[in-house]
């Protein structure tokens, strides 16, 4: 390839639009004594089976002098157990075939392991050990604070747009804990003691904090004697589990900043405050998002790119977190384009959206759009498993995986205007203009 | 839907790791527990003590495909999946690459174009059909893909064809797919990890190569539409063509639809290219990329290795590759760096096959101050690879999670797509794929240092370091052979380090002196009492024909005009006290500030009289710019604003000058190069003047013309 447009909103594009299944998925699920929710998926097509664990902790659940904890313990938790000694974790999935990784957001923690599938019982094994008896040692918690501060300077510091999410959640939340970074405070993680490592385990690594979902070639009922065999006796948490509850205040007024970065072309980022993942607007919102971004037929790009030639690049999409979450909106100019204009531009596009009904012609495109993406969604099944633990996780409905698309296809037309008049408001958004840095001739 | 979330947060995405492997497993460890959930009866926690024992191994099925050709020769493969009623179609050229010269880009831009219109419909109206089916299609300079659920597949192949079939090039959208194109490459600037992987490229290939071609605003700023109309006209043919379909079509459905919508494509004559292949670098350089102000250095040791898809070397080189620094957590680069230095979040190589040019490439983004260290692990770990037998472990290893991976990439259907064409396109045996699995089972320890001692060159490789040139760019020289550390801009043409000596009675004022002379002499430029100047710009998609006059010593008129549209954007008038705005946004009286900016410009050559009239200049050095040593002299003028000019050392001439003036971001450096002086009634004007906002092309310059003070009249 000899050019490319920039990374982060290339990224942004490609994911905005993936997700979910039409054939459908069949699945068990069930508590255990201690709590554990097990979902199990049997899918033979390919010899595999993902094996996952999602803790309902994020950055969200984190003490505010100690932020960063959620992910860090992450990078923790790979160090080994009881049984298993520093380093010899990965060890085992990979000389297995396997693969295995984690990631964490500001609602949970996810860890997966993909495998042969006669490798089933050596990854429940090691899920088990991670939740019940990790065992961390100092050098391992020395070298993952390096790692994890060359993870922001890769990630964050070093990348071109890359403090985007910072900035916009601290300026949108002042109350909810939403509004520090998932990775945190580089000063907390030095200030760590071990009792705090100890504490943030007992309390959030319990079963009953836990969602274990399993997919791929596997046998259902020899599943189930494995689960048990490694999960039935470990103990449930004694601890109250945390959960943020303070609800945050509609914004005070539109926050507006302008960040200086390493960048060559300015970009202008909006973000709405809207509602939580799975309320009834969140769905109409991100219709709303569909119709603005997606494809060169939508709104924004109809305008900005093609019609007036003002941005490179436009998106739109629902940052959709469990608590309430925020709608993105953003433009990168061309070069020599005012932010201004396109700013203007943009609000053209939703005054239109805020005034005028869509016509029926393009409901349905965007009907056939978001159908498109639900089939297209979940082929994998690490992509199934995950699926499957966050519509439990968070709306205590695994089948969701089936037919959460009926949620989607009951907004109407007017849902569409009503959300754009609602949300799509100056008073309620976050805006940054990204401008290149400043150098001295 | 929620996972978009997930998805998007993989962005920040904090993701894992894992630790330092201290001990290697091998099977003797798998000897753990019975199945059985009473098997741990006698002890109740002795079951956990030891990994579990790994079941029969499931047998690694390779799904099939079926290939048939068009009467024109189009080649068509299906891997028929009908899991999810989806399918797409790929459609790839097979011709070699060609080479794009000073045009470099017009592949991708003629691949582009193809979506923009075509005989039967509008780009709107393309963009709105494909979106109106929730389906995608794009194309590029080496074919397109387009997808969609089933049941609009009819409706798909026939935007698709239309779009391979009938484009007819707009001119408009030919201008906007440019600006956009040059917008990307911009954008793309700050991105260390493009800068590197660019400048390895060119470095690796060679620019008589077209693997080291890049595309700079430069070379597609030069495109035209014809060239676009050509490379289609030329390579767009069925007959070096691939149509790859997957998804939910049967074999019956794929004949119907690929004669419906591709039989009418006519095939023809696509040349034939050869090109030599590259060579590793006789010694090891280092190549630094200035980024100021990066707080992580981006570390490439790249190198080009000869290995074509097939090779009988390519399953044992990749096995060689993945023990230093393949996927994952255990590759020797990632335990290393990460696992036991934490020098960096990720430490990985790679090997690639390719029929034209394969290449080596070992990277990670460290921090500033470890930047030296770094790059003395990767030549120790790719020196402990030649010089060291492997372990028989670490080889079982890595043959197990090869082994693993290839299972996994089973799960798409793609990948047995890519399978069937990798085996048409690059002749490979039949059973090449089938084999994979017994061939990397076979290879040995001999093999893999003979492998290493083959294809891992850590004394003839280019480390391509992109970072803070102040921090980190001293330390490194002792990596290169030539014990110095040679400088590249972001596109990988050297920059040369100047070597001037500044003469110790050689002052700024002597500097600009010369470069009076050099254009003219004082004298004749003093004579100079009015101009006019015609000058050509493409802006945004848009020729813009700006005119400006000046007569001295305060009276200037500019305007700018769309030709095109016949209509002009924007005029100054200034008749020595007031001045007047005139634009599409209506008319006004020019404030303080701007009368003051006028006045600054309204003298072609202040040079001249810099002394004369308080010009305060100080000479900062010797820079090289474009293997040109240059003085750099701070000016700063009566009224107190600074600029920094740069003065040729051989011909005197200016080359560039920065200044700050007002963007649309507020105070932004403007910076301005003088290229292809010619001479006009005696006195030198650079014809060529770029600048980021565009390239001004002088059309016709005039002195004296005894002009009267009518044209500057403000009414």
């Amino acid at each position: 390839m000899k050019f490319r447009f920039p990374t982060i909103f290339a990224l942004i594009l490609g994911f905005a639009s993936a997700n979910a299944q039409s054939s459908k998925i069949e699945f068990v699920e069930y508590d255990l004594d201690n709590g554990l929710h097990v979902i199990l998926h049997e899918d033979h097509s390919t010899p595999l089976v993902a094996v996952s664990i999602m803790y309902h902790v994020g950055s969200k659940n984190e003490n505010p002098n100690r932020t960063g904890f959620a992910h860090f313990f992450e990078h923790l938790l790979f160090e080994g157990s009881e049984n298993i000694k520093r380093g010899e974790y990965s060890s085992y999935v990979e000389s297995a075939g396997g693969t295995l990784n984690a990631n964490t957001s500001h609602d949970r923690t996810f860890y997966y392991e993909i495998m042969p599938s006669n490798q089933l019982e050596l990854g429940i094994w090691l899920e088990s050990e991670r939740l019940l008896h990790a065992k961390v040692e100092n050098v391992g918690i020395e070298t993952q604070r390096e790692v994890v501060k060359e993870e922001r300077r890769q990630r964050v510091e070093n990348q071109p747009y890359g403090t985007w999410m910072e900035e916009t959640f601290k300026r949108a939340y002042k109350e909810h804990p939403y509004k520090w970074p998932v990775i945190g405070s580089m000063a907390h993680l030095d200030a760590a003691v071990e009792k705090d490592y100890v504490d943030f385990y007992k309390t959030f690594y319990v079963p009953n904090n836990a969602v274990l979902s399993i997919a791929g070639d596997i046998d259902i009922e020899e599943t189930k004697k494995y689960i048990d065999k490694y999960f039935a006796g470990i103990p449930k948490g004694t601890k109250a589990i945390p959960r943020p509850t303070v609800v945050e205040p509609p914004l005070a007024g539109e926050q507006r900043a302008t960040i200086e970065d390493n960048v060559q072309l300015p970009a202008i980022l909006q973000s709405y405050r809207i509602p939580g993942q799975g309320t009834e607007d969140s769905y109409a919102v991100e219709m709303l998002a569909t119709l603005l971004a997606r494809g060169e037929s939508s709104r924004l790009h109809r305008s900005l790119v093609d019609g007036k030639q003002l941005a490179l690049q436009i998106g739109a999409f629902p940052f959709s977190l469990e608590d309430s979450g925020l709608a993105v909106a953003f433009a990168l100019v061309n070069a020599g384009v005012k932010l201004e204009d396109a700013e203007k531009e943009m609000e053209a596009v939703y005054e239109k959206v805020r005034n005028e009904l869509i016509s029926e012609k393009e409901f349905q495109k965007l009907r056939n759009q978001i159908e498109n993406d639900f089939i297209s969604g979940n082929t994998t099944i690490a992509g199934r498993a995950e699926s499957l633990a966050n519509y439990h996780m968070y709306f205590g409905k695994a089948d969701l995986i089936n037919n959460e698309i009926d949620r989607y296809m009951a907004v109407t037309r007017e849902d569409i205007k009503r959300v754009a008049n609602k949300y799509f408001v100056p008073s309620n958004r976050v805006v940054l203009y990204y401008v290149p840095k400043k150098d001295n001739p | 839907m929620r996972n978009i979330i997930f998805a998007l947060l993989a962005i920040f995405t904090f993701a894992q790791c894992s630790p330092k492997t201290s001990t290697t497993l091998s099977d003797k460890d798998y000897d753990a527990p019975e199945i059985a959930a009473d098997a741990s009866s006698t002890n109740p926690s002795d079951f956990r003590s030891k990994a579990p024992k790994a079941g029969p191994a499931p047998e690694i099925q390779i799904g099939t495909y079926e290939a048939f050709d068009l009467a024109n020769g189009l080649k068509v493969i299906l891997v028929e999946n009908h899991k999810t009623p989806i399918v797409s179609f790929q459609l790839t050229l097979d011709n070699d690459p060609v080479m794009e010269k000073e045009f470099a880009g017009y592949s991708d831009m003629a691949g582009d174009m193809l979506t923009k219109g075509t005989k039967n419909r509008t780009k709107a109206q393309m963009d709105e059909e494909i979106d109106f089916i929730g389906g995608s299609l794009n194309s590029s300079g080496s074919g397109m893909f387009a997808s969609s659920l089933t049941k609009h597949s009819d409706k798909l192949l026939g935007l698709m064809s239309d779009a391979l079939l009938n484009p007819i090039f707009p001119q408009k959208e030919f201008e906007k797919m440019k600006k956009r194109t040059i917008s990307g490459i911009q954008s793309a600037k700050d991105d260390p990890n493009t800068i590197a992987g660019q400048v390895g490229a060119v470095l690796r290939n060679g620019s008589s190569h077209p693997y080291g071609e890049i595309a700079t605003e430069k070379t597609v700023e030069s495109i035209t539409l014809d060239k676009c109309k050509s490379y289609y006209n030329t390579y767009f043919k069925p007959n070096a063509a691939y149509l790859v379909i997957v998804g939910d079509m049967t074999l019956a459905d794929a004949k119907t639809a690929a004669n419906k919508f591709f039989g009418a494509w006519e095939k023809g004559d696509v040349p034939s290219h050869s090109y030599k292949k590259p060579t590793y670098p006789s010694e090891t350089q280092v190549a630094f990329v200035d980024k100021p102000g990066a707080v992580q250095t981006v570390i490439s040791v790249t190198y080009p290795v000869d290995i074509t898809p097939g090779h009988p070397d390519a399953i044992k080189a990749s096995l060689t590759n993945a023990i230093l620094g393949g996927g994952g957590f255990s590759g020797r680069l990632m335990q290393n760096l990460r696992e036991d230095k934490a020098f960096t979040y990720g430490a990985r190589s790679s090997l690639r096959t390719d029929p034209l040019a394969g290449r080596f490439a070992a990277g990670a983004s460290v921090r500033n101050e470890v930047t030296d260290s770094s790059v003395v692990e990767f030549l120790y770990e790719m020196n402990r690879m030649r010089n060291k037998k492997v372990a028989a472990e670490d080889l079982q290893k890595t043959k197990n999670i090869m082994t693993g991976s290839f299972a996994r990439s089973l799960e798409r259907p793609q990948t047995i797509a890519r399978f069937a064409l990798n085996t048409a396109r690059y002749n490979l045996p039949k059973d090449y794929y089938a084999n994979y699995l017994k061939n990397l089972n076979a290879v040995t320890i001999t093999d893999v240092q003979a492998m290493a001692r083959k294809y891992i060159r850590p004394s003839n490789a280019y480390v391509v370091v992109v970072g803070n040139k102040e921090e980190v760019a001293d330390k490194l020289s002792g990596f290169a052979k030539s014990g110095k550390v040679d400088f590249y801009d972001n596109y990988g043409q050297p920059i040369k380090e100047a070597t001037t000596e500044i003469a110790a009675d050689l002052d700024a004022y002597k500097i600009v002196e010369k470069y009076v002379e050099a254009i003219g002499g004082k004298a004749k430029l003093k004579g100079v009492k009015d101009y006019i100047i015609t000058m050509g710009v493409n802006a945004q998609g848009q020729d813009v024909l700006i005119t400006q006059m000046g007569k001295l010593p305060n009276k200037y008129y500019m305007k700018a005009e769309l030709p095109a549209m016949g209509i002009v954007a924007q005029e100054m008038i200034f008749d020595g006290t007031k001045g007047k705005m005139k634009g599409m946004q209506g008319n006004s009286d020019m404030d303080e500030k701007t009368i003051a900016g006028v006045k600054e410009r309204i003298n072609p050559f202040p040079e001249a009289t810099y002394k004369e009239d308080g010009y305060k200049l100080e000479l900062k050095g010797v820079e090289n710019l474009y293997g040109k040593d240059a003085y750099k002299i701070e000016v700063i003028s009566p009224s107190g604003k600074k600029s920094t000019e740069y003065y040729d050392v051989a011909s005197g001439l200016k080359m560039r000058s920065m200044e700050k003036v007002e963007g649309p971001m507020g105070e932004q450096v403007s910076t301005t190069e003088y290229e292809d002086y010619r001479d006009v009634d005696g006195i030198k004007m650079p014809f060529v003047m770029s600048s980021k906002q565009g390239v001004l092309k002088m059309k016709e310059v005039e002195f004296n013309t005894n002009m009267s003070d009518d044209k500057f009249k403000v009414d």
